[in-house]
């Protein structure tokens, strides 16, 4: 492990300035967006796919790299993680997610991102290469509500990056990919956690003190309070279209012009189908483009998401049904479902230690139902369209970016090693935290 | 000597009006309970018994006398697990926009703030250690000790038709003997005990608002309560060994320290032990059998599943079944989760009784926080409509109780010299137009209190003891 | 048609012995390599394993071509089935406490288990003491009552826990001054926890020396009073006596060499090792006490604790030559242990049968019960789990789980059952809106 990190290290040096170039020769490709190519070979120019064929020479300089054996893919995507935001779970200091305040627009995770997070390096030598990071909500924390706080709607902007880079300004691959929003969750479906264990709950199956009414009023003042926020923001675009004397900027207002004008697209965690409902009809009204995000239910829903082409981000497949009663099978299947209403859709495993999992996690949906070119789509090209990135990422076609993982079989195969990693186009020494202490561990007497 | 006849007279009309130790109540129809219905008869009370009763009873002269046509009477009820007469361990006001209703309880009502736990009341909380720290055990206490006979809803569940009550000092671990109480109102406490010490009430859990976690005394798991309590029998086995054999031997032994939480628990000659889930009913009737006491569950919420009488019958344990049938939720989400477990419990649990008493299970009713007439009647009512047959109903609010506690000689029934505790109703009781037209304790007359008006609040009690 | 004949016919006389015969599978034996064949049961015990197997008379017959076979999987560490908290964390010495006693049999994670393979669970008291309380292995055997559940001969055991967690009481929010609303509970530190730790065995020595002091009288014909049984100290003396057996939560290695001290001093060895996140830094002093190590596959960066954790710690720890076993500590991961094993081939080189061996014959011989299970061997328990695939991947689905040579898991049924389920409980939601006065402000969507 070592002795190969020193001498791709050397390669890297050797190639000189371009160490964002090389031949993968003799491997078998798998484009994502198009069949996969036997036995052909992949050259990468300045960061970027320039040719892909059974006949590529090597220009002067470009370092060669034998891919016999071995199969391409494109860099793995993970729709939700708090990536370089967070370290350490129960240690709050090193968590730099949830912040305070109901609308917080203006918040950006992508300038809040450490690089040198020990995360980074797990998860890219586990072959994902890019991610969706978010201000709140993907973990364990409540985003800014929970812990006795005030509910916050809005959390900021969720950015994608690529897992390398010096700087974050080196990671970042767009400018903000979404603006967070939690929806008011009407009653306990809104996500503070899943079935009411029956020995704590009683045997009348209560959720809770609330009345249906009560819920209901607390639900329409919260959407009151969130689209009194847009029609706000939507006074100040026009104010500021119009140069109205005595126009003064403000920051928040300023952070949701993007989403007004339906370049920046909303995140909203949405479970159930009405909640789903709920969220479509508000960006209806508001005018904005949404992506659903962690439903744990499509039902009714599934059609109008079809119809209406509003993508979605599935939560961690690996994970318990919502109910007592319900197919242990419920989330398992969930994708299969999502691909058989037509309904787009990308893999987010909402925590930063399960990261690397990502592929496994569409493995299991392809075991009860997901057809397996879907899955593989699904951490790659469909999240990067999804954040609007499909022009430079998630597939290998020339123009892209050399985002590449180099295996030893199918990435969704638990047993598969991921011999090489490129991030636009670099390859990235395969160490981290945890082979430096295996190194150091396997060696001890 | 005219007007002396005369102030005689008018004194014995005012001593019969204020209080007859001899009265009649003739040409109703009677349900003993004990045997067959009686079409039409009389029963006769002399100072606080029944004298007789039957056909034909003869109607001993001064004897005030009821006219009972169009009247049933039955034997008073008996609230086999109650808090009634001890008004600190009422349930606290339910918060509001929900109703006394749809709420579910393992233990008889008592919700009270910690404020009721001894321990707590006395000094800052010291926190137990271990099952040898006992703040949460009370196990001498004596319900009858703490009777207070203005409790207000002494006057509340007598409308209701009961007369007696099995109350229980039901706190903590260990709470203390229940004892069995007739519902009269009269100045002295002791005058409504009927037996003082009828079995020892367990709980495994503090209810109420005491959150698990850390900071609270042990214990805090159910497993916990489980440990401790065995530990106690434990102690109690250990603490009569060498009671005993320093009784049979003093000289040369040290002597066991007294340990009133011990003799307590030697003394009670029965357990009650919560169960609501069939698991729990496993648990508890295993765990009493490991501790070689008589049980009496109580609570079973399941018992309506086809898997309850079978294990209960295994057992041999009576049970008390709570009248306080599981709800659905009022104004539900309609996306809340209802599982199948619970729409079961609200569809099936009034079918319990009536599955209970086709296998043969001694059982009682008993009322579980509920006081109002009306939510008695529904109560009952909905267990009736549910397959338990009318008799039956009545018998488990009667001579049932009388029996699982050791008392059937004395109550439970019409029968000559038996308790006079009598309710007398037109119409058939637990029917929805039934009204309870007088109840009577210990022989003393009673009216029932005026129904609340539409809308709930409790009506005002009478003033007892007039009699018609 | 025959089959189905004959599972009808087996299925009416439940308490004969049912003779089954699995055929044509692969079937990855664990202990005696890999084959395909087929197994035969009888009693509940598989009767014999072979590519060719004598068929028995009256035998149900459970044709898996194409399907793979493995022994039941094991989980080590499991909270599943109780009722209740797991933790008595009031105190800092819980060991009174006893998970036998809240079994839950109707926990629908059990069943859940089961459709992950999983036919033996290790159900553990919590981590919120320095010495918590008893413990004991069940069989998924769904549908029977608690007593059940129990795994029969499997000796008892106790939770202890280390690091971060008991400590946790002894640090509550607000600090530890004048504010604090609850008040700390001994231990706050490290420090703390060995001290409990040693001082409850302490006192177990003593109680042990009182109660042995008692039967020698007893046996020398005295009547001597007999001391007071204490529930904390009993199991404590039982561990002193090598009858019960401890199972350690603990992450790191300071704590983990410390531990496996303190056991020297009193005289017994930790059984388990549980967790042991940063058990390959000592690897070679846990293989020095022969205690066994049960550890997550990957989980890392939780608690700071959990900093050092890497996936490589299986194969580290498996190469100095501890018994290592793979658990989940979840009630959702429970369901994917055939995977967590994989995970140990693709992290450190493990080989197929040793990863195997990690949810399979290493549990079992951590928890003394592979005389019974763990691997698919004449007399063994036949305990068993079909799968469609190859079980090391997340491309498997388990189709069929046996205990005890009973079918207790059968995905067909299961999702063919689904429909009549649903509408047994829409029947019953229907009645119960039909009976509900009609809400105001209606349902759904606002504005």
């Amino acid at each position: 492990m070592k002795l190969l990190g020193i001498l791709i290290g050397c390669a890297i040096a050797a190639g000189g300035a371009s160490n964002d170039s090389v031949l993968i020769r003799g491997a078998d490709i798998y484009p994502v967006s198009s069949e996969p190519v036997k036995a052909a070979s992949i050259l990468v120019l300045d960061g970027k796919i320039s040719e892909i064929g059974l006949k590529v020479v090597a220009p002067k300089g470009v370092r060669v790299l034998d891919g016999k054996g071995l199969r391409v893919y494109p860099g793995m995507i993970d729709s939700g993680t708090n990536l370089g935001l967070s370290e350490i779970e129960l240690i709050r200091e090193t968590v730099d997610t949830g912040e305070l305040g109901e609308f917080m627009p203006q918040l950006r995770a992508l300038a809040s991102v450490n690089p040198d997070s020990e995360h980074f390096a797990v998860v890219r030598i586990a072959g994902i290469t890019s991610a969706m990071t978010f201000p709140a909500g993907a973990g364990n924390d409540e985003g800014g509500g929970g812990r006795g706080r005030p509910p916050q709607y809005i959390s900021g902007q969720a950015a994608l990056i690529h897992t390398f880079g010096r700087t974050w300004e080196e990671m970042a691959i767009s400018g903000p990919a979404a603006m967070y929003v939690q929806f008011p969750a009407l009653g306990p479906t809104g996500g503070r956690g899943g079935p009411v264990p029956e020995n704590v709950a009683g045997l009348a199956g209560e959720t809770g003190a609330r009345t249906f009414t009560e819920m209901m009023r607390t639900y329409q003042q919260e959407m009151a309070k969130l689209t009194d926020f847009f029609e706000e923001a939507r006074r100040y675009q026009k104010a500021k279209t119009a140069s109205l004397a005595g126009f003064v900027r403000d920051l928040k207002y300023e952070a949701m012009l993007p989403v007004l004008e339906g370049k920046l697209p909303v995140a909203i965690a949405a479970a159930t189908p009405r909640a789903i409902h709920d969220a479509i009809k508000f960006a209806e009204k508001e005018n904005v483009k949404i992506v659903i995000v962690q439903p744990r239910e499509l039902g009714s829903a599934a059609a109008e998401l079809k119809a209406k082409n509003i993508p979605v981000i599935l939560g961690r497949v690996l994970a318990l049904p919502r109910g007592q009663d319900e197919p242990y099978d419920e989330a398992f299947t969930l994708p299969a479902e999502a691909y058989k209403a037509g309904i787009k859709f990308a893999f987010g495993t909402f925590e930063n230690q399960f990261v690397r999992n990502l592929p496994y996690q569409a493995a299991t949906a392809v075991a009860f139902g997901l057809p397996q070119d879907e899955a593989l789509k699904a951490i790659t090209i469909n999240p990067a369209q999804i954040w609007g990135a499909g022009d430079r990422l998630g597939s290998i076609e020339t123009d892209k970016l050399a985002d590449l993982i180099v295996t030893t079989g199918d990435p969704l195969e638990i047993q598969t090693q991921v011999k090489h990693v490129f991030i636009r186009g670099q390859e990235i020494e395969l160490s981290s935290k945890q082979t430096r202490l295996y190194d150091k561990y396997l060696n001890r007497q | 000597m005219r007007k002396l006849v005369a102030a005689l007279l008018l004194l014995s009309a005012w001593a019969i009006a204020e209080n007859p130790r001899t009265l009649a109540i003739r040409n109703a129809k009677i349900v003993t309970v004990s045997g067959p219905v009686i079409g039409k008869g009389t029963v006769v009370v002399r100072n606080g018994l029944i004298e007789a009763v039957g056909e034909n009873a003869s109607i001993p002269d001064g004897a005030w006398v009821i006219d009972g046509e169009g009247m049933t009477v039955y034997p008073g009820l008996i609230d086999s697990m109650s808090t009634v007469g001890i008004p600190s361990l009422a349930p606290a006001t339910p918060p509001a926009g929900r109703g006394g209703r749809g709420q579910t309880t393992t233990t008889p009502a008592p919700t009270p703030a910690p404020a009721a736990t001894p321990a707590t009341t006395a000094a800052p909380v010291t926190r137990a250690m271990g099952p040898e720290d006992r703040p949460a055990t009370t196990s001498w206490v004596l319900a009858a000790d703490e009777i207070d006979p203005s409790d207000r809803r002494i006057d509340s569940l007598r409308s209701a038709g009961f007369t007696t009550t099995v109350t229980f000092p039901a706190r903590g671990i260990f709470g203390g003997q229940g004892s069995i109480i007739d519902l009269a109102s009269v100045g002295h406490a002791g005058e409504m005990v009927v037996a003082p010490a009828v079995g020892q009430y367990l709980a495994v859990s503090r209810g109420g608002g005491i959150a698990g976690g850390f900071g609270a005394g042990f214990p805090n798991a159910l497993m916990g309560y489980i440990a401790y309590i065995r530990q106690i029998y434990l102690d109690a086995g250990h603490y009569k060994l060498l009671k005993e054999a320093y009784a049979q031997s003093p000289r040369g032994m040290e002597r066991p320290p007294y340990d009133r939480a011990l003799e307590g628990v030697l003394d009670s000659k029965r357990i009650l032990l919560p169960a609501n889930r069939l698991v729990e009913m496993d648990r508890m009737l295993r765990f009493a059998a490991e501790l070689q006491q008589p049980a009496i569950l109580y609570g079973m919420r399941e018992a309506y599943r086809p898997e309850a009488a079978p294990l209960l019958k295994k057992y041999g344990s009576p049970v008390l079944v709570s009248m306080h049938w599981t709800e659905a939720p009022r104004d539900p989400d309609p996306e809340a989760y209802r599982t199948m477990r619970s729409l079961e419990n609200v569809d099936q649990g009034p079918a319990a009784p009536g599955l209970l008493q086709k296998a043969g299970i001694p059982f009682a009713l008993y009322t579980d926080g509920l006081d109002q007439p009306k939510e008695l009647q529904r109560a009952v009512k909905k267990a009736i409509d549910s397959g338990l047959a009318r008799q039956d109903a009545i018998r488990a609010l009667t001579l049932s109780p009388a029996e699982i506690y050791g008392v059937a000689d004395r109550l439970g029934s019409i029968e000559a010299g038996k308790i006079a505790n009598l309710v007398v109703t037109k119409g058939d009781l637990f029917d929805d137009h039934t009204q309870i037209q007088m109840i009577f304790v210990d022989g003393k007359q009673y009216k029932p209190a005026p129904e609340p008006p539409a809308g709930g609040g409790r009506g005002g009690a009478e003033e007892p003891g007039e009699s018609q | 048609m025959r089959k189905s004949w004959i599972v009808t016919l087996a299925a009416l006389a439940p308490v004969y012995a049912q003779n089954i015969v699995i055929q044509n599978a692969t079937i990855m034996t664990v202990t005696k390599g890999t084959l395909e064949g087929s197994l035969v049961i009888k009693d509940g015990k598989i009767a014999e394993v072979g590519e060719k197997v004598m068929m028995p008379l009256n035998a149900t017959v459970i044709d898996a071509g194409g399907q793979y076979i493995i022994p039941g999987i094991i989980d080590c560490h499991s909270h599943i089935a109780v009722d209740g908290s797991v933790n008595e964390g009031s105190v800092a010495v819980s060991s009174m406490v006893n998970i036998k006693d809240v079994i839950n049999p109707e926990d629908i994670a059990i069943y859940r288990a089961l459709a992950g393979g999983v036919t033996a669970a290790n159900i553990l008291h919590g981590s919120a003491n320095p010495i918590g309380g008893q413990t004991i292995v069940l069989k998924m055997r769904w549908g029977r009552d608690a007593q059940g559940m129990i795994f029969e001969g499997a000796l008892p055991g106790i939770k202890f826990a280390l690091g971060e967690n008991p400590k946790r009481p002894g640090n509550p929010p607000g600090g530890r001054g004048a504010t604090q609303t609850v008040p700390a509970r001994y231990p706050a530190t490290r420090m703390g926890v060995e001290d409990t730790i040693r001082e409850a065995l302490n006192q177990a020595k003593a109680y042990k020396a009182e109660w042995d002091d008692y039967a020698a009288k007893v046996a020398r014909g005295e009547h001597p009073l007999p001391p007071r049984k204490d529930l904390k100290l009993e199991p404590l003396k039982e561990v002193l006596e090598g009858k019960r057996y401890v199972h350690a939560h603990c992450y790191r290695e300071d704590e983990i060499l410390m531990l496996l001290r303190v056991a020297d001093d009193y005289g017994f060895k930790i059984r388990t090792l549980q967790h042991v996140l940063e058990g390959y830094k000592v690897a070679q002093e846990i293989a020095a006490s022969g205690t066994g190590a049960s550890t997550f596959s990957d989980w890392w960066a939780f608690k700071i604790e959990a900093y050092d954790a890497i996936p490589y710690n299986a194969a580290l720890m498996q190469k100095k030559g501890i018994v290592v076993s793979l658990n989940s500590d979840d009630d959702e991961l429970i369901r994917h242990l055939n995977t967590e094993a994989a995970k140990a081939m693709k992290y450190g080189g493990v080989s197929e049968t040793d990863a195997l061996a990690m949810v399979t014959i290493n549990p079992a011989k951590q928890l003394g019960i592979d005389s019974r299970v763990g691997s698919i061997e004449a007399g063994k328990d036949a305990d068993l789990v079909i799968y469609d695939k190859y079980p090391l991947s997340d491309y498997a689905k388990v189709l069929k789980v046996l205990i005890d040579g009973r079918v207790y898991f059968d995905r067909n049924n299961d999702v063919n059952g689904r429909p009549a389920k649903a509408l047994e409980k829409q029947k019953l939601l229907d009645k119960e809106k039909q009976s509900q006065p009609k809400p105001t402000g209606g349902r759904g969507p606002v504005q």
